[in-house]
């Protein structure tokens, strides 16, 4: 089950090739994983584009039957929903992401492979989780936001939105897993002289997207469990009749909701400033400037979201915060506009496809950022906000600022991936049709939201005004099939026929145009140190660039990159392939049917499948402690990468313990006349928090043990902090049965569900960590464990600890502070 | 003068010949992409000097509508200046302070300008700054914490996907139309029997969403009198489409009037019209009673009161116009009308459906 | 260049020898959960006495404070580790307590104000 180091290539074979569809299944490697992304999105792409034009059509006229009301709630849920976590985020992260990282900054792959994979798997459970309804019971049809309380099973019973939690959830853990894994690449995994203002820019983009999804992940999660669980076990987190207010989910939803669309923005940024000095053969104008205004929008980027809810009646000071935040933001997006074009002007241009389409967002998504501007001003807002401006307004940011990006990422990447070129004529073919098709298409939206035309609607009025203005977007929206057409269709001829690339087609600055196209899977034969910022211009034309200007002048083409033919100088140690990615994602599908199906049988089944793989995952570790490093990457020393990646997952944790803490303290006196938070008993919790604190200090004493050698002590204190762990649970679980005596069900009231919820995920985390600790103490006792693996036992200790740490937040805000209120 | 301005200058002087004379493609592109929204504001400008749309926020009817008509307009003059500035800086740095791959100038490797990226950082900043004080201003302005002196305060229960009324201190009860005096402030208590709606009516105001377990409040003056269209703007299910309402500004006197038609009792059926008594009879009998409240004959309080529909211009929450003809249609088969539509289909003949519709157009 | 690359070496290493400079011996864990136990302890006083019960909430968040501190920086080992990783732990944790503030601002206005 170890790793084996590859043995020497004697040629540098292509990533794509080998394996056979087991290969596939089982694939670590970042640049497969990232094809097969790519190809996954690309279809869903289709399935978007068609339902778009299926809106398009049924909006041709007032009164038009061409879909039911029931079936066009559907499409336009579905479109939005496959849009933003089908497309635009797959091939964005999943796809370029995934394949350029390790090359832009000089490693041979993620920090987690295997998560990596995992990430792919659990995106195809959750994706096939929200088209399951074509087959049987009707697609998701409230939105891609979906409202509470539209989205309780009293109003909307079917299994559309049953789909639609399911999915999202998986899909959200798919993400976070991703987030992480590019976090703790980007920080870790940078070659030698690789510092961070040296990156490239998209690297910079992905690096701040990770942090943006690891913080705002969890709000959607916690939303979306609730939701759960007032659509399966019948509790009332958004039931008004119980108390409840639907504005609790807004709020969680648009905490994640806002920086969301940050996450599908910046990359695409990332891609235009890859992509505009390469063909303007000049370097991207104020790189400090850029990254700092990454930095600048992604931290403002959770202070807005209240922006989306200015109709709500949040009051006229959260008004006035939210739309100042709100403006704020234009202006690091503002400098990254004019840094673009500063960057073109002076440059010597090769107007390419990549180009055309690069040019064309930075002016697309201008207009899309100043409509923006008006959305901010809350009063101006009201009139805009639900209505066909707001449509405008997003998918000029979305389509074309994200799209257009990922278009010319697609034309500037693609012989990398592919080994392939495109045809350019095609690419300038699709070019104009989308300039036209989309402006087309969208901009009239501006005036239709102006003009009162509310969004959502399956139909419209004769007389209001709009039937012209609809007609031609609708027409529009046919050309921009068309456009989307031809990239097909240059995309499957390059496939089959295309042109083989060279390694450079482009006389690219950053690294992967250094290797062969497609790359081999080793990546980079020997990594040479990084002498600057556009570490490849460096390696051909030197610091200053002279000589390119020179041989630029003189007519030479650039010189051939180093290290395209050699091999490498020593073995190469790469992750082993592994099928447990994919049993996991299968397990959770099973876990998603078992619940919507409501066979508790197949929970358990799926559940039982997910926790054994993982563990299999764990043990497929090469030498735990004793990673070999790759002698040529120089990551930061004295910290080991998982470390760092339990510390990043441990940091989303505290965002979601947060959002299940805020909720509570919000919902706890809404008790419909029970006890309330006076059901609290503080002895016997004081008790079971002492015996938790304790664990703690026999979980240091385990490492320290382990960290000596002392095989002993390592056994003694490992049992004893699993057996305080389970006294503690036994604790929890003997609370939890009184208050059930006593009359406080799950679906009681507010308070009850509230403190069910936190307190048993809690709970949940602790049984986890039983389970983690009992694994590490079967190691130990079978003599697996011991010093070269110690550090083993200080993830799971860190795991632990904030467990505990989680705890003494709850025991102050829950317990102690029981007769405490806010609202 | 720095050494870009001076380089720029001296090629642009050199490029501008041959610019004039290329035809570049993607001259076209540009020119394209600047003129769209040109082309677009004159559709629009065309719209609006022709008739206005009836639900256009660009025409506004009361003192909210104004204020933030006003506000918009100040925010799109910035907004359009930056465009404008964004548009030449792309136009002149791809056609004109750039050569072509073949040409001869060599590129410049000028990667950072202090003043120039202090500009545009500064720049936005104090546009910012510009925006926020009157959008600042306008929030309080129109969220006054206590209703206006001499307001009329109107009760607004927004249901699916019909629209209820009732006008504190007289009793009156309506659906779907609400009528207003111009010139006073109105205040609406919105509140929800079921999920989130919002009340948008363009011409008089921003919308306000409705939302179940809380009441939010709308404060508006109307400036014009008028009959002015509105919809619910927050998706609600199946209708929601279908889910309009008319709001109807009158002068004072006539406001008073209408107020003193519908607070007094439903008009008595003349022995002449024998369609209506015999609706009334079926009305009477039938579990329409159960939902609908007509004052002296039924107490039904889960669908519009129909006390005085004849004095409603639509129908169905403003998807039909009120004609004996549409309402036998939507009594027939309001599913098919309104998709979702809470009410059933009584399975009654077209006679009586017909005597039903008579019946409920006498009810003035 | 080389002075790139020579500082981007020095702060790697030195890091890494910062990391196994301190390590704290089974005294000072012991030590922490006295601590940790005597903490407790003041906060079921702080809860028990009526007397105190004006200065229950500060005194409650301080020492909870002070006791997820201790278990972070000592039993979680961030006091002897690079700062990227209390770095990694803090951004988020700020984001949280932002998060936790703002939710119930604003539904502390959504009760009192419309009900």
């Amino acid at each position: 089950m170890a790793a084996q180091p590859k043995p020497l290539p004697t040629e540098s074979a292509s990533y794509l090739r080998g394996g056979g569809l087991l290969g596939w299944l089982e694939t670590v490697d970042h640049k497969r994983i990232a094809v097969l992304y790519g190809a996954s999105a690309l279809v869903f792409m289709v399935i978007g584009g068609i339902e778009a034009m299926l809106i398009r059509v049924q909006l041709w006229s007032p009164g038009n039957g061409f879909l039911s009301a029931a079936v066009y709630n559907q499409i336009f849920t579905m479109h939005g929903t496959t849009m933003i976590f089908l497309v635009v985020m797959p091939l964005e992260l999943g796809a370029f992401g995934n394949f350029l990282i390790p090359l832009h900054i000089g490693a041979r792959d993620v920090a987690f492979p295997r998560i990596n994979a995992l990430s792919y798997w659990l995106f195809l459970t959750g994706a096939i989780f929200l088209h399951l309804g074509w087959l049987w019971g009707g697609l998701p049809n409230a939105g891609w936001f979906g409202y509470a309380n539209l989205t309780e099973r009293y109003f909307s019973p079917g299994l559309n939105l049953d789909y639609w939690v399911v999915g999202l959830l998986i899909l959200g853990v798919s993400t976070v897993l991703g987030g992480l894994n590019f976090f703790v690449t980007i920080v870790m995994m940078r070659a030698r002289g690789m510092t961070y203002m040296r990156m490239p820019m998209f690297a910079w983009a992905i690096l701040v997207s990770s942090v943006l999804i690891l913080i705002a992940f969890p709000p959607l999660t916690v939303g979306l469990i609730f939701l759960l669980m007032d659509r399966f076990f019948g509790t009332h987190f958004y039931v008004v009749a119980y108390g409840a207010t639907p504005i609790l989910w807004q709020h969680l939803f648009w905490l994640f909701g806002h920086p969301e669309v940050y996450v599908m923005a910046l990359p695409a940024f990332g891609m235009i400033s890859e992509i505009v000095p390469v063909f303007a053969r000049k370097p991207l104008f104020g790189y400090p400037m850029m990254a700092y205004s990454l930095s600048l929008i992604a931290f403002l980027s959770y202070g807005v979201w209240g922006h989306h809810m200015f109709a709500t009646g949040m009051g006229p000071v959260a008004d006035s915060a939210f739309a100042i935040t709100s403006m704020l933001i234009a202006i690091p997006t503002g400098i990254k506009i004019f840094s673009w074009i500063a960057t073109v002007w002076g440059g010597s241009l090769r107007m390419t496809a990549a180009f055309y389409f690069a040019l064309g967002m930075i002016l697309e998504f201008t207009i899309g950022g100043l409509s923006g501007v008006m959305h901010a001003s809350a009063p101006v807002d009201l009139q805009q906000t639900d209505s066909y401006f707001v449509v405008a307004h997003f998918h000029y940011v979305l389509f074309g600022g994200a799209m257009f990006a990922i278009i010319g990422a697609v034309y500037y990447w693609w012989p990398k991936i592919t080994g392939r070129m495109l045809d350019e004529r095609l690419g300038k073919l699709q070019f104009w049709l989308t300039v036209i098709g989309f402006n087309g298409t969208f901009f009239p939206m501006h005036f239709l939201g102006l003009w009162g035309m509310p969004r959502r609607i399956y139909t419209y009025g004769a007389g209001l005004g709009w039937t012209d203005l609809n007609r031609l977007e609708t027409v529009a929206a046919f050309i921009l099939g068309l456009a989307f057409l031809v990239m097909y269709v240059n995309l499957v001829r390059s496939a089959a026929a295309g042109a083989e690339a060279p390694a450079d087609p482009w006389d690219g600055r950053t690294l992967e145009w250094s290797i062969a196209s497609p790359p081999p899977s080793y990546n980079f034969a020997r990594m040479s140190e990084v002498r600057g910022r556009d570490a490849f211009w460096v390696q051909k034309y030197g610091r200053a660039g002279s000589r390119g200007v020179a041989m630029f002048m003189a007519g030479q083409a650039p010189p051939a990159p180093e290290s395209e033919r050699a091999a490498p100088a020593q073995p190469v140690h790469m992750p082993a392939p592994s099928i447990f990615p994919l049993m996991i994602a299968l397990g959770a599908g099973v876990m998603g049917a078992g619940l919507i199906i409501g066979w508790w049988r197949l929970i358990m089944i799926g559940a039982g499948a997910a926790i054994l793989a993982a563990i299999g995952i764990g043990f497929e570790y090469p030498a735990w402690g004793e990673e070999p490093r790759d002698p040529e990457s120089a990551a930061p020393g004295g910290v080991d990468v998982r470390k760092v990646g339990v510390w990043a997952f441990l940091g989303s944790e505290c965002v979601f313990f947060a959002s299940l803490i805020s909720t509570y303290i919000v919902y706890k006196s809404r008790n419909a006349g029970g006890p309330g938070a006076s059901i609290l008993e503080i002895p016997l919790t004081s008790f079971s928090t002492f015996v938790l604190l304790m664990s703690s200090l026999l979980m240091v004493l385990a490492l320290a043990a382990t960290q000596r050698g002392d095989r002993v002590w390592e056994r003694i204190w490992l049992v004893g902090v699993a057996v305080f762990g389970l006294v503690f649970l036994g604790g929890q679980a003997y609370e939890f049965t009184r208050f059930y005596r006593e009359g406080l069900a799950l679906q009681t009231d507010l308070f009850g569900q509230s403190f069910y919820t936190l307190v048993g995920f809690h709970g949940a985390h602790v049984a986890i960590g039983v389970l983690w600790l009992s694994v590490l103490a079967v190691a130990a006792f079978t003599g697996k464990l011991g010093k070269s693996r110690a550090l083993s036992v200080e993830l799971a200790g860190l795991y632990w600890h904030f467990v505990d740490v989680v705890w003494i937040v709850i025991f102050t805000l829950v317990y102690l502070m029981q007769q405490v209120t806010v609202a | 003068m720095t050494p870009l301005a001076r380089r720029t200058i001296r090629r642009a002087s050199g490029f501008l010949a041959s610019r004039t004379m290329t035809a570049e493609p993607f001259a076209r592109m540009n020119r394209l992409a600047a003129a769209a929204p040109l082309m677009a504001a004159a559709l629009a400008l065309a719209g609006c000097a022709a008739s206005e749309p009836p639900m256009t926020t660009l025409a506004p009817k009361s003192d909210l509508a104004q204020w933030i008509y006003d506000l918009m307009v100040e925010v799109t003059a910035w907004d359009a200046l930056i465009f404008l500035i964004v548009v030449v800086a792309f136009t002149l740095a791809v056609f004109f302070f750039s050569t072509r791959v073949g040409e001869a100038a060599p590129p410049s490797s000028v990667a950072s300008d202090l003043a120039l990226e202090a500009a545009w950082t500064i720049g936005p900043a104090l546009v910012v700054l510009m925006i926020s004080i009157p959008t600042v201003r306008t929030i309080f302005r129109s969220q006054p914490p206590v209703p206006p002196a001499g307001s009329l305060e109107v009760k607004v229960i927004a249901h699916q996907w019909w629209w209820e009324f009732h006008y504190a201190g007289s009793g009156i009860a309506t659906a779907n139309e609400l009528h207003i005096p111009v010139g006073r402030p109105i205040r609406l208590a919105l509140q929800s029997a079921d999920v989130i709606h919002s009340f948008w009516v363009p011409q008089l105001g921003g919308k306000r969403d409705v939302v179940p377990g809380q009441i939010n409040e709308l404060t508006l003056a109307a400036r014009v009198a008028g009959t002015y269209v509105g919809q619910c703007a927050e998706f609600c299910g199946l209708s929601h489409a279908n889910m309009r309402l008319r709001v109807i500004v009158e002068s004072p006197e006539q406001f008073a009037l209408w107020a003193k038609l519908q607070q007094a009792a439903p008009t008595a059926l003349s022995a002449a019209n024998a369609a209506a008594s015999d609706g009334a009879r079926i009305f009477a009998n039938s579990p329409c009673t159960t939902c609908h409240r007509i004052d002296g004959v039924s107490k039904g309080a889960l669908a519009p009161d129909l006390t005085h529909f004849a004095s409603r211009t639509t129908l169905a929450a403003g998807i039909l116009p009120n004609t004996p003809e549409s309402v036998a249609r939507w009594i027939a088969n309001p599913g098919a009308v309104k998709p979702g539509a809470q009410m059933p289909p009584l399975g009654l003949g077209a006679n009586q459906v017909s005597d039903l519709a008579a019946y409920l157009e006498s009810l003035k | 260049m080389s002075e790139a690359i020579g500082t981007v070496a020095a702060s790697t290493e030195q890091a890494g020898r910062e990391a196994h400079r301190a390590h704290p011996g089974a005294a000072v864990y012991v030590i922490v959960a006295v601590f940790l136990a005597a903490l407790t302890a003041m906060e079921l006083t702080v809860f028990y006495v009526s007397a105190l019960k004006a200065v229950l909430v500060p005194v409650l968040l301080i020492l909870a404070a002070a006791k997820f501190a201790m278990v972070a920086m000592f039993y979680m080992h961030l006091r002897y580790d690079s700062w990227l990783l209390s770095g990694v732990l803090i951004f988020p944790l700020i984001i949280a307590a932002l998060l936790l503030i703002s939710l119930l601002l604003l539904f502390a206005y959504l009760a009192h104000h419309i009900g």
